[in-house]
């Protein structure tokens, strides 16, 4: 890959201002700390959040372990509230009566604030994943539905002719045609799905749960530990980013097309 | 005139050839939208097997209506009867395929992809439906452009693929809604000829839709004229110009510009009322 040497230039300048930032920011931090401005029982000390995050998944594995289960829950909400979302849009589609039928409904569902569903659930199904993944699915259906039946409705007159006088079974027409047509407008929407998803999750594991990045967070809060408050809030800031690259780069392949 | 009149066989209603059975057969078809929208006023046609057969007409008169009952795509009830191989018209038939103004390019699929769509939807398996297309691509001229996505396809480009689709396909009848409708004149000249080779290769029963008369001489062993609406039919001529042809070459021929005239002249009479052919 040859890059031009400004574009360099501007890109080491860059890095080199991320630096600046971070090392000021972390620093003065730490130097607050040992001052005694800042009371490290509030705001944690950059360097026990350092040690928090080697002891968790360096000398240990504790930290994977509970970012392991984080990480099920966010990816079944995802796929199952995901796929519901797609079914639905298709069925709206296909039949239109059947959404303006369902849409009050689903509008009062959606307008509800489904984390307040979470003691339901966690009743229903228990403090295993069960219920986390029950509240990401909530949460990822209908932010997922809107721009799937968008997309799905968005299939050319044009293909579906094509595919009628080449004698195109229903199901040829879905995976041939509808759904590949769909995935540029339907990605706004997983993306945000996804990140809905481990809202979903954390946010139910705060409240109850034995395992999880949450449930810990509730755990160090409630013993003061703030620096590993901290550390796993760096934790799920770093999850929710690799999560957010990976789409863009399925999104970018998907897309490649257009 | 005088001239052309003792060439061109001009006549209506044509004679039906006895030996050999028509592969299209249209008897009597009269078609209303509504009460008052009649659109096709008893029209008869056919089309032997392997013959290359062109409508012409004013927009409205219902060219597009005749393809769409033959390919099976509108299911309205008609007066009158239309066979294709002497069965009903069937949307989805592996006996027929259908190519539009509009390419049809899937755009998430590349050259070949496009060019064996088709034959995969009709369940070709891969390795035949693949090297089926190639060789398509390369006779519409895209060897090179296999793995080319359609954006970075030129208009011609693209309709080029969508006739490679459509040739990959083995139907033995062709419906063809003004395939070239949408080019500009170089690229329309172009891709006659490229249809015409392939048809020439390949010979199969083509209905061909166009506004064009040139287009539809250049290209067409009998060329029908239609009147407005209702539709009728005002004339079927034969062409009588040899083939193999060049529609290129055809551009400098008498004879082709003796017979366009003569079809205009057609054409002029429906305009004006007339709708028995005069020789």
């Amino acid at each position: 890959m040859s890059r031009n040497p400004n574009a360099y230039c501007g890109f080491l300048l860059m890095l080199i201002a991320h630096a600046i930032l971070l090392v000021g920011f972390l620093g003065s931090w730490e130097y607050a700390t040992a001052l005694g401005i800042i009371d490290p029982t509030f705001f944690g000390r950059p360097s026990q959040i350092g040690s928090f995050l080697v002891n968790g998944f360096v000398h240990g594995t504790k930290l994977w372990g509970e970012l392991a289960w984080t990480f099920a829950g966010t990816i079944c909400a995802f796929l199952l509230g995901s796929i519901a979302a797609i079914i639905t849009g298709f069925l709206f589609v296909s039949s239109p009566w059947l959404e303006r039928f369902l849409n009050p409904y689903l509008s009062a569902l959606n307008a509800m604030p489904r984390i307040a569903l979470a003691p339901l659930f966690i009743l229903w199904f228990g403090l295993g994943l069960g219920s986390k993944v029950a509240v990401g699915v909530t949460l990822t259906y209908f932010v997922v539905l809107a721009s799937a039946t968008a997309g799905i409705r968005g299939v050319s007159q044009d293909h579906v002719v094509l595919m009628n006088t080449l004698g195109a079974k229903p199901y040829q027409l879905f995976w041939r045609i509808t759904l590949p047509n769909a995935v540029p407008v339907m990605f706004s929407g997983l993306r945000l799905g996804l990140i809905y998803a481990l809202l979903g999750v954390v946010g139910t594991e705060i409240i109850a749960s034995q395992h999880g990045i949450g449930q810990q967070l509730s755990y160090f809060a409630s013993m003061f530990n703030m620096s590993g408050v901290m550390g796993l809030l760096f934790v799920l800031a770093m999850v929710a980013s690799v999560i957010n690259l990976a789409l863009s780069r399925i999104e970018e392949f998907l897309r490649r097309w257009q | 005139m005088v001239g052309a009149s003792s060439r061109i066989d001009s006549s209506r209603p044509q004679p039906m050839n006895l030996e050999e059975r028509p592969a299209i057969k249209i008897a009597d078809l009269s078609l209303s939208f509504g009460p008052n929208l009649q659109v096709l006023d008893k029209v008869s046609l056919s089309a032997k097997p392997g013959e290359f057969v062109s409508i012409v007409g004013p927009s409205g008169c219902g060219k597009t209506t005749i393809l769409n009952l033959l390919a099976g795509l509108v299911q309205v009830p008609y007066a009158g009867s239309i066979s294709i191989l002497d069965r009903p018209p069937q949307l989805g038939s592996q006996d027929v395929a259908y190519m539009l103004a509009r390419d049809c390019m899937i755009p998430w699929r590349d050259a070949i992809g496009n060019a064996s769509f088709g034959l995969q939807i009709r369940g070709t398996p891969k390795r035949e439906r693949l090297s089926r297309a190639s060789a398509l691509l390369e006779q519409v001229g895209l060897a090179g452009f296999e793995h080319t996505l359609p954006k970075q396809l030129s208009h011609g480009m693209r309709q080029r693929c969508a006739l490679a689709r459509t040739f990959a396909l083995n139907s033995s009848v062709l419906l063809m809604d003004e395939p070239f409708g949408a080019l500009d004149a170089q690229t329309k000249l172009q891709l006659e000829d490229v249809l015409v080779d392939l048809w020439q290769a390949e010979r199969r029963t083509v209905i061909f839709i166009t506004h064009d008369i040139g287009e539809a001489i250049a290209l067409s062993d009998r060329v029908i004229v239609m009147s407005g609406r209702p539709g009728r039919i005002i004339s079927d001529t034969i062409i009588p110009l040899p083939r193999p042809r060049s529609v290129r070459e055809l551009q400098k021929d008498p004879l082709f510009h003796e017979i366009y005239a003569h079809v205009w002249g057609m054409l002029e009479d429906g305009w004006r009322g007339g709708n028995v052919a005069k020789s």
